[in-house]
This record gives C-alpha cells, structure tokens and sequence, in this order.
C-alpha cells in the first residue's frame, strides 16, 4: 500500500507507545545499556533496524533521539519481550537520560529502518568504531544461529564464522565486549592509544581479517564517518561487498522531515540527497558519496 | 453558549475556508508529514480534516547541505530547502496515493517567480484528489521565495495570479518574518485568497562557539516547534482583526489547549507542523480531545469560539 520506488521501509509496521526504564546500568565509559518491556517492537524488529527514543512529559528536549536495536530479550514461553539499547553519552538527551532510574516513562516508535539484508555470508566482518558496534550484536547472533528476529521470523543462511573489529578511543570507552564473545564472535580490538588491542586505527585490522579467513567474506560497517569512508575503500579494494550503516542526525525516524540525508549515487552515478531513515541507515557502500 | 446544553456528541466539526470545506479543523502542517504514505502504519490518516504533502516546486530540488536540522530550546531550527522531486514526480508518485486517503488534500507550492506559481496552479487545476493550494510564500530557506511574502504588491500580484489561473480554493502561507503581518495578510485577501495560514518558521541560527561556525548547513534556517506559538498566536489575533477571510494557525500546535487557544484568537482551522516529529500520532490526539473542548465552552461547532477572545488580563 505504500510502496515508492525509492524507499522500501516506511513505518508500515512501526508502534508509538510510553514504556518505562527496566534497566538503565553503566557498562562503560560514558556508555550505558537501557532494557525496556516493549514486546509490541521487540517481535517485529530486525538487526540494523532502530528506533526513536524521547524523554516523556517535557518539550526539553523536544525531539526523540535514534538508537539502535542492542538486544531482544524474549519471556519465560520464549516470546520477544524486553529491548535493550545501548547508548553514547554526548549531549543533552542523552546526559539526562543516563541519569534516569527505573521505572521513568520514556516515549518510544519503532521499528524504523532497512535492517542489514539477510544475505548468505560465509565470514561476517563487522567493522565498528566509537559506538558504532551497538546494531552488530543481532546481527551476529542471527548469523551464528542463535536467535532469530522479525515476524514471521526472517531466515538467514548460517555464517561458518564473525568477526569483530571494534576500535575506539581508549579502553575504558570499549563496551559489550564480553557479549559479543560470548555469542561466539571473534572479537579484534584496537585503541587511539595503544590501551588494548592494535595501537591505531580498526580498519588496520581489516586487510589481515580478510587475509587470514579461509571463507569469502562480507563487510558491515558502522561508526564515524571517515572510518566508513576508509572501510568503504578496503572493501572496494579487496573486491568485497559492503553494507554501511549510516548515522546521521534526524529529527523524526520516520521520514517525515527530511532532515537525515547523506548523498547517495543511483545506477547511473549522480547522487542525491535520500533519507537515512526510511532508505537506509543500511547503504551499499558503493552508493554512498563521502 | 451556555454550556450545559450542549452535549460532546452534538458538537460539529466541519469547516468552512472560503470555498474549501473541511470534515474537521485538525490538519497537518507542509514539511511536517511527508507525503503522508510515510504515517500510513502510525496514523489513522482518513480522520484527518486536510492533509498538506510537503512543498512541491516546478523542477526536482536538492535542498540545502546537511546538517539540516538543529534542536533549540523547545524547538528545532531547520534549513531543508523545500528538497523535492518537482511537480511531475508528484503526481506520478505521490498524489494517487493521497487523493485515496479521504482527508481534503491541500497542495503546497513554491515558485521562484511569480509565472512558476501560476504554472503549477494550472498544472495542478483539475487533478483527482487536489483539493485547495497553499501558496508557500514564506519558506526563509529558499531565496527569492521569502520575497512574495514580505513584500504587499508582490503577494497581492502571486495570489492574484494563482486565483486567475486555476478554479482551486487557495490559501496563503504567510510568514512572521515582517515588521507588519497585516499588510501582507491584506494584501493576500486582495489578490483572492480564500483563506490565510499562519505562521511559517521564525528566521534564526545556531551557532557553535568552539568551532566558530553556524551550525546550519545553510547557516540561518526556520525555527519551529512550541517555543514559537506566542508569536503564532499573536499573527492570528493580530490578522483575524484586519482581515475577513478565514484563517489556518500554525505554530508550535502539540496539544488540545494549544488548538482551542488558536481557535480563541481566530482561527477556523488549525495545522499540526513540528508536534508531528516527536509526536507522530498527535494529530488524532488533538482531533479526539476537540469535541469535550468546544462542549466545555458550549460551542455547538468550531465557529462559535472563533475569534471569541475578547478580554484582557485575568
């Protein structure tokens, strides 16, 4: 009923509701992981996908904020129940919202967005910088068989192996590591400054990843936008397909006011301005322009 | 009005603008709601009284550079730069699906002189769906636009031409931007107008002080939301005094109370702009709350409190 030839997720099956604080714990540096009851979401979502968060009751702040699907937590009959997000403490919404106990009301829509396509992987890279390995954790999960998300259920051929490269300022600002390795994801970690894993830049760790794997690999990536840009050209390179996921700032999530746009290419090579939100904030790295 | 007699079920929700008659005074502001297929699995859009799509030029439209929008203090700072696919890719794409939706649908349009007005008003005469044309006459982020809505010859000469060259209800949008809404207001119902919308954004910035720069990728951009319904507010008091057309308010509308109070001060209709944003379904929210509303004054239909405000102080 909605179809547009140049978008393929509008919020068709999203869900505006309040919801209240479950869990709202530090896991790192100016990180904290936000556990929420909302089952409406929590079955319909797919990794890649987010949604909008809001402060409820105030117009200060005013707009929601997007964040990325972290986790789904299902009941005791094994049905998706509870969402986590995780979260980067960088301005006013969110310094308010990392002090927020349970069980503050908090306006929530989603899902929102193209989820990563299910596409058949043998060695899943995931390339992740600064906050940007939050949308990775479902994604590895789905790919090692460990979960499944959507409804009905979205299938995804199982990956023979994940890889993890996630760079960021210093030790302390590295989070979830521990989920990830638990999930059975080979974990590669590099610091600015040298604090753990490689002393330098995470798209370093690409071109040994790729070398070393004896299966075909596909890269995702999601983090600052020169790190995309370089990871982007890696793939390019190494003849590898690449899915970016975009971070841009918006102010709906839903493709209402055109704020989030980043310049993407069409087959014929001329960009245009296109909406993170309801075309992306998964691209093929090709198609975007940096 | 005495109150008591009337009962919420009884209340009457239709609207006259001119020559264009909506179901109910709730609408949706442009550039707030997309092209409205993007609310289809939030919004029960059908109950809506006008649904106005996102402006549309003569020719595609980039818009300006990101970042496009910045939050302020309850409000938000914008610089899109009326990006769109231009009039054809409209009626291609996007008006077959509004036209089916049910709710009046009012096109909003932008030339960059006055013949590019006119054209689109001939082009868009006669299409299934349309129902009336905004005349965006004050987008501050598109030079040249702004002109027609500053200046009282001029917007006479854009309405006029409009009217002349198509059978379409048109309503001006009018922006805050002048020393004296009035005059601009005057002017539009002397080139035809059948009705009035008030407010576009309010010209401001953002600046980064660290850095040096504005934080608008277009430097000065439109600010929107609830920090500027006061100043909504008074272009409709001020204009439903010197003009007799019906009048649309727009500005920072997010709840029920801020409906009544344009109402109150003149409005016969009003647009939800920015609530949509962090809002999505506060369109319906505020239609569901109308009925007790006017009861509460005694208000049998939407034109008995109409421009009603007529004290001072408390």
């Amino acid at each position: 009923m909605t179809e547009d030839p140049r978008c393929t997720c509008y919020a068709d099956h999203a869900w505006q509701g309040t919801v209240a604080i479950e869990q709202n714990v530090r896991i790192a540096r100016d990180t904290f992981r936000l556990r929420f009851a909302c089952p409406e979401i929590a079955r319909r979502i797919v990794p890649g996908q987010f949604l909008m968060l809001r402060l409820a009751g105030t117009n200060d702040p005013l707009l929601g904020r997007p964040l990325a699907l972290y986790d789904v937590i299902c009941d005791s009959d094994g049905q998706p129940a509870l969402l986590d997000v995780v979260y980067l403490v960088v301005g006013k919404m969110t310094r308010r919202l990392a002090a927020l106990p349970p069980p503050t009301p908090l306006d929530v829509w989603g899902p929102l967005g193209n989820g990563f396509p299910p596409t058949e992987t043998s060695h899943l890279v995931m390339v992740a910088g600064g906050i940007g390995q939050t949308p990775f954790l479902t994604l590895a999960q789905e790919y090692l068989g460990l979960k499944t998300f959507g409804d009905p259920p979205r299938r995804v051929p199982r990956a023979e192996a994940v890889t993890l490269c996630y760079g960021g300022r210093n030790r302390g600002y590295l989070a979830g590591v521990e989920d990830f390795r638990t999930c059975g994801v080979q974990v590669r970690l590099s610091t600015d400054d040298g604090s753990q894993g490689h002393h330098g830049l995470v798209t370093d760790l690409i071109g040994p990843v790729v070398e070393e794997s004896p299966a075909a690999c596909r890269i995702v990536c999601c983090g600052p936008e020169a790190m995309m840009e370089t990871t982007a050209k890696i793939a390019h390179r190494l003849g590898l397909p690449c899915q970016v996921s975009l971070e841009t700032p918006m102010a709906c999530g839903i493709g209402i006011c055109f704020s989030c746009v980043a310049k993407i290419r069409d087959a014929s090579g001329q960009w245009d301005y296109r909406r993170t939100c309801v075309e992306g904030p998964v691209f093929a790295a090709d198609d975007v322009e940096f | 009005m005495n109150p008591a007699a009337v009962k919420q079920s009884s209340v009457s929700l239709e609207v006259q603008l001119g020559r264009l008659r909506l179901a109910n005074p709730i609408t949706v502001a442009s550039g707030t709601f997309g092209y409205a297929r993007e609310m289809a699995g939030l919004v029960d859009m059908a109950r809506l009284g006008g649904i106005l799509p996102k402006t549309i030029t003569q020719n595609p439209r980039a818009g300006n550079p990101p970042p496009r929008t910045i939050e302020t203090t309850g409000g938000m700072l914008n610089s899109i730069g009326l990006d769109n696919d231009g009039v054809e890719a409209f009626l291609k794409r996007q008006m077959p699906y509004l036209a089916g939706l049910g709710p009046a649908v009012i096109v909003s349009i932008a030339g960059e002189s006055r013949e590019e007005f006119t054209r689109l008003a001939a082009r868009l005469d006669g299409v299934a769906g349309v129902r009336a044309l905004e005349l965006n006459v004050s987008c501050p982020n598109v030079s040249g636009g702004v002109d027609f809505g500053t200046d009282p010859a001029m917007c006479e000469k854009v309405v006029a031409g409009v009217r002349d060259a198509c059978s379409l209800p048109v309503v001006a949008k009018l922006t805050p931007n002048v020393t004296d809404v009035t005059s601009i207001a005057r002017a539009a119902e002397a080139g035809g107008a059948d009705a009035l919308s008030l407010i576009n954004t309010c010209l401001g910035m953002a600046i980064d002080w660290r850095r040096g720069r504005a934080i608008l990728g277009n430097v000065l951009g439109g600010l929107s939301g609830p920090a500027i319904k006061p100043i909504a507010l008074r272009a409709v008091y001020q204009v439903a005094q010197a003009v007799r057309v019906p009048l649309m308010g727009v500005g920072g509308i997010a709840t029920i109370d801020d409906a009544m109070e344009f109402f109150v001060a003149g409005a016969t209709a009003v647009q939800i702009g920015t609530a949509n944003f962090y809002n999505p379904t506060v369109s319906i929210g505020i239609l569901d709350a109308l009925p007790a509303a006017l009861a509460e004054l005694g208000a049998a239909c939407v034109a008995d409190v109409v421009g009603t405000i007529g004290g001072k102080g408390p």
